[in-house]
């Protein structure tokens, strides 16, 4: 079985992708929610590609599952992705690149609002010549 | 050497998606997304020099490497944080992130080889002599007019 140090996991896909007998399912909606069941298995592909280093194997437990607020879009509202994920991105990233070339501040707006705001940017000059 | 997109070219015909897509494994790197009726935009990953997808990337998998960023599905766990990471929106993830790779180490992307309108290219010059030479035409016609 393995065990979670909650404060470490991210709510990201990495062990719900990489676990060979699907053992780890999420979920989302308002919120996310990744569910870790029992397994026998001898692997542990989950504890070495677990980005936040949040699991362990022991030698017992029960299922446990942990959730995630999702972060809506600053643009269409819709909830897209755990606090700890965007925390992760505003600290790596330098702050001048956390603007676009408009100064809009992107992190906290859904990757669909993004590609929908570059849509309109490289389309622009095209639009613009054929009015 | 990314791809660079000349949008008064294209003609919306997304050739580039479908040569994408056979490029790899029916997941296109590439969308081409109409524009108010009067024009369509292939979008695809700029290969940014400070690339943010890059530097999030937990497992080494995205790399800044020269004048493109690569990816090496190998060391990908699928988190997802590159998705997050990309000002553009043009990452996606299932499974496994997806994003253009300049078909490496192919001479030429399959879109840019394939797009019938030439609206595609990796050589800056291309593309951007002819906006020069647009922005030219548009000053001189100006000019008369204005005699």
């Amino acid at each position: 079985m393995i065990s979670m140090d909650s404060s470490r996991c991210l709510g990201c896909f990495a062990c719900s992708n990489v676990c060979p007998s699907v053992k780890i399912t999420r979920e989302d909606g308002e919120q996310r929610v990744i569910r870790f069941s029992r397994c026998e298995e001898f692997c542990d592909l989950c504890v070495e590609f677990c980005p936040g280093e949040a699991l362990s194997i022991s030698p017992e437990g029960e299922d446990f599952q942990i959730s995630f607020e999702l972060i809506p879009c600053r643009a269409c509202h819709t909830p897209f992705a755990t606090r700890p994920m965007l925390r992760r991105i505003i600290e790596v990233v330098p702050e001048e690149l956390q603007k676009d070339s408009e100064g809009i501040s992107w992190v906290e707006i859904c990757p669909r609002c993004r590609r929908e705001m570059e849509r309109e940017r490289a389309a622009r000059p095209a639009v613009r010549s054929r009015m | 050497m990314p791809v660079y997109v000349d949008v008064l070219r294209c003609i919306g015909c997304k050739a580039c998606e479908v040569a994408c897509k056979r490029e790899h494994n029916g997941k296109p790197h590439i969308a081409v997304l109409p524009a108010e009726g009067r024009a369509a935009v292939p979008l695809l990953c700029h290969h940014c020099k400070d690339a943010t997808c890059a530097l999030v990337c937990y497992s080494g998998a995205l790399t800044t490497d020269g004048d493109r960023v690569s990816f090496d599905a190998a060391k990908c766990t699928g988190c997802g944080i590159c998705a997050l990471a990309c000002p553009f929106g043009v990452i996606w993830s299932d499974k496994l992130a997806h994003k253009c790779d300049l078909c490496y180490p192919a001479e030429l992307p399959s879109c840019v080889a394939t797009c019938p309108a030439q609206a595609l290219s990796t050589d800056y010059d291309v593309v951007s002599r002819r906006v020069r030479y647009k922005a030219a035409q548009a000053s001189v016609i100006e000019g008369k007019r204005s005699i």
